[in-house]
């Protein structure tokens, strides 16, 4: 497993779209992804999850992979949430 | 008559068509196998998927891309791996895909209900239309087609879920009630943007109404008639025409410039509370911003927003307005506005205590925050700074001096800045009001706030209901006491605007032409009927007006007066 923690930094956090385009993305990769926020494991690979945790603007969570493309998959998640899933 | 929640004005008349969700009792559903059920529940999601894809759509090419993206949401989360991989073990455990859906849709509803975050909890009712949706595909039975509709129906239903307003077809539904919603919701905006007439929460509303019941509905009172006399129907029909018709008057003012009979210019701004508002100010050609309160930055938060955050959204609003003028308020906390990070004490008369410009001349670091991001977003359009509450000059003088040195430690950083912005004073105490004259030579421009004004002026509290009446910008202290802020600003040469509710009051309009007023700021739904109102008066005809106004002694003669000579003119 690998893992890395991050601040969530668009002004929504995760809500439909940007949570839209964060479970697409993460269903290309083949590794399991769970994200740790406020002590809760969430699937991220799941929209209901991802929403329903409301992680928003200034939440700080850690993404965990695991799986044989672990390493790319991290990189792209916490890329995206770096750069505000797609909105300023 | 019955009574909701004015949600969307307009006035519809019409036939009523009750909607009734089908009845989703799936108890009578025998198990088939877990591997038939599972083919099932994928056969109604794929399913489930295009049809909402279609109506996203529909919906699309009708509304606009805003309107479609609730349904692609619901696209996004009935194609949920983790959800359906829940309901196929339901089913493992013997259950029928109904019954699977209807249990994991339930436990999701109930997550959803439970957020603190109001967005968020919207979502609970996407998934109780989904979990309709889905499990109707399953048994077969269609929800409710609202394609079909004759031409002069009125809807009438418990609720309008996103998927049902998906369904309406402009032309043939003339207005929409319902027993819950409230203004903020789903199908409240969708019929604003559809234009289309709409009470919500009118409670009982569906048993007390039947199929072909003739209905009047006024959206913007959210009333209600059943079946009403034929006589009162053609008075709402020629209410009805007249709303047409001044409506059609107005939209002749859209392109037009600001002038009053006899060609004077006069400013028309708008007052909005956060960065989105800007788009109703471009729609309803407000030509810039009288008033942004930006209160709303602070509020709904755990902490004080970072200057990086201020400076994102008054940079927003500048370049929205494309180089039209922006006036910033600096924050204006206390009195009826609390901010509970902020750790204010609790006041026997807040409104008389440490509130706006007073707090934050005490909050050094909080104010530098707020003015270096208003000085950085000056980079970015035609950005003015107004401090709210003076009633004394040192309060401005002590901001110039603040602001100075910011802008020499920008300047420093090679950080660019408007090096002409201008620091100007709302004007909404008597104090202010008294040394108008003073604060003049050192203020840049005058923003008048009536509310307020008026409410320390009279020495009364407005949702006191046994002194409200006290409570009039018509008031002979507070005309006069306009008259003179104007006059003082006009004589310094400076601008002089007004911000409050008066700016838009068509009895206040002829005097504040008559009084020098430069700039009007009103709300974006009232720039239209403001400058039809002001296109009305020359400036002679109004100060002919003024003197005699100002003659009387008492507000209610004031106001019949005006009343008489506005409806005359």
């Amino acid at each position: 497993m690998v893992s890395e923690k991050v601040t969530v930094i668009n002004k929504m956090g995760f809500h439909m779209r940007p949570a839209g385009l964060f479970v697409a993305e993460m269903a290309k990769f083949k590794s399991a992804i769970n994200i740790v926020f406020n002590g809760k494991n969430i699937d991220g690979k799941s929209i209901m999850n991802v929403m329903a945790a409301c992680m928003k603007c200034g939440a700080e969570i850690e993404i965990q992979c695991t799986g044989e493309d672990e390493e790319a998959m991290l990189a792209k998640a916490v890329e995206m949430v770096k750069s505000g899933l797609g909105e300023a | 008559m019955y009574q909701g929640i004015g949600a969307s004005a307009g006035i519809g008349i019409g036939k009523a068509v009750l909607i009734r969700q089908a009845e989703l009792d799936w108890s009578g559903v025998v198990f088939q196998g877990a591997a038939a059920e599972k083919e099932r529940l994928h056969k109604a999601i794929a399913a489930f998927i295009d049809k909402t894809n279609a109506m996203a759509d529909a919906m699309r090419a009708r509304v606009g891309e805003k309107q479609a993206e609730i349904l692609t949401g619901q696209v996004l989360m009935v194609g949920d791996p983790f959800m359906s991989s829940q309901m196929e073990e339901n089913i493992d455990r013997g259950l029928c895909a109904e019954a699977a859906v209807d249990g994991v849709c339930a436990m999701y509803i109930d997550m959803f209900s439970q957020v603190e975050d109001e967005l968020t909890r919207q979502r609970a009712s996407d998934v109780k239309d989904l979990r309709a949706r889905l499990i109707s595909i399953l048994m077969g039975k269609e929800s409710v087609d609202l394609a079909s509709l004759p031409a002069g129906s009125i809807l009438v239903a418990h609720d309008f879920t996103p998927s049902m307003t998906a369904g309406i077809q402009r032309q043939h539904v003339e207005a929409v009630v319902t027993e819950v919603g409230g203004v903020t919701s789903h199908s409240a905006i969708l019929a604003r943007t559809m234009e289309l007439p709409a009470a919500l929460s009118v409670p009982g509303i569906m048993s007390a109404v039947q199929d072909g019941d003739i209905l009047v509905v006024d959206g913007g009172e959210g009333q209600v008639l059943v079946n009403p006399d034929p006589a009162v129907v053609q008075e709402y029909r020629e209410r009805q025409a007249r709303l047409a018709a001044d409506k059609a008057a107005l939209a002749a003012y859209r392109d037009r410039p600001t002038l009053t009979a006899d060609g004077q210019t006069r400013e028309l701004f708008c007052n909005i509370g956060s960065p989105k508002d800007t788009e109703k100010v471009l729609e309803a050609t407000g030509e810039g911003i009288g008033l942004f309160r930006t209160e709303f930055l602070f509020m709904d938060r755990a902490s004080l927003p970072t200057e990086e955050e201020q400076f994102e959204a008054y940079r927003q609003v500048a370049q929205a307005m494309g180089g039209r003028e922006v006036i910033i308020r600096t924050l204006d906390v206390g009195g009826d506005k609390e901010i509970p990070y902020l750790g204010m004490e609790k006041e026997d008369n807040p409104f008389l205590g440490f509130r706006a410009i007073r707090y934050c001349l005490q909050r050094r670091e909080m104010f530098t925050a707020q003015l270096r991001a208003l000085l950085r977003a000056s980079a970015y359009g035609k950005v003015k700074i107004m401090l709210p509450l003076v009633t004394c000059i040192e309060e401005l003088r002590q901001t110039r001096v603040l602001l100075g040195q910011l802008k020499e430690e920008l300047a420093a950083q090679d950080i660019p800045f408007d090096k002409d912005i201008k620091l100007g004073v709302m004007i909404e105490t008597p104090a202010a009001a008294l040394i108008s004259d003073l604060l003049a030579r050192e203020a840049d421009f005058f923003s008048i706030g009536t509310n307020d004004l008026t409410q320390y002026t009279m020495a009364v509290d407005r949702g006191n209901s046994a002194v409200a009446y006290l409570y009039s910008p018509l008031q002979p202290a507070v005309l006069r006491s306009i008259r003179t802020i104007i006059r003082n600003g006009r004589e310094a040469g400076i601008p002089v605007g007004m911000c409050g509710e008066a700016a838009a009051d068509p009895l206040m309009i002829p005097l504040l032409i008559a009084f020098g007023l430069t700039e009007f700021s009103v709300s974006a739904t009232s720039v239209l009927a403001t400058r039809r109102a002001i296109a009305s008066w020359s400036q002679s005809e109004a100060e002919r007006l003024a003197e005699e106004v100002m003659a009387l002694s008492d507000s209610d003669g004031i106001k019949a007066y005006l009343k008489a000579a506005v409806s005359k003119h």
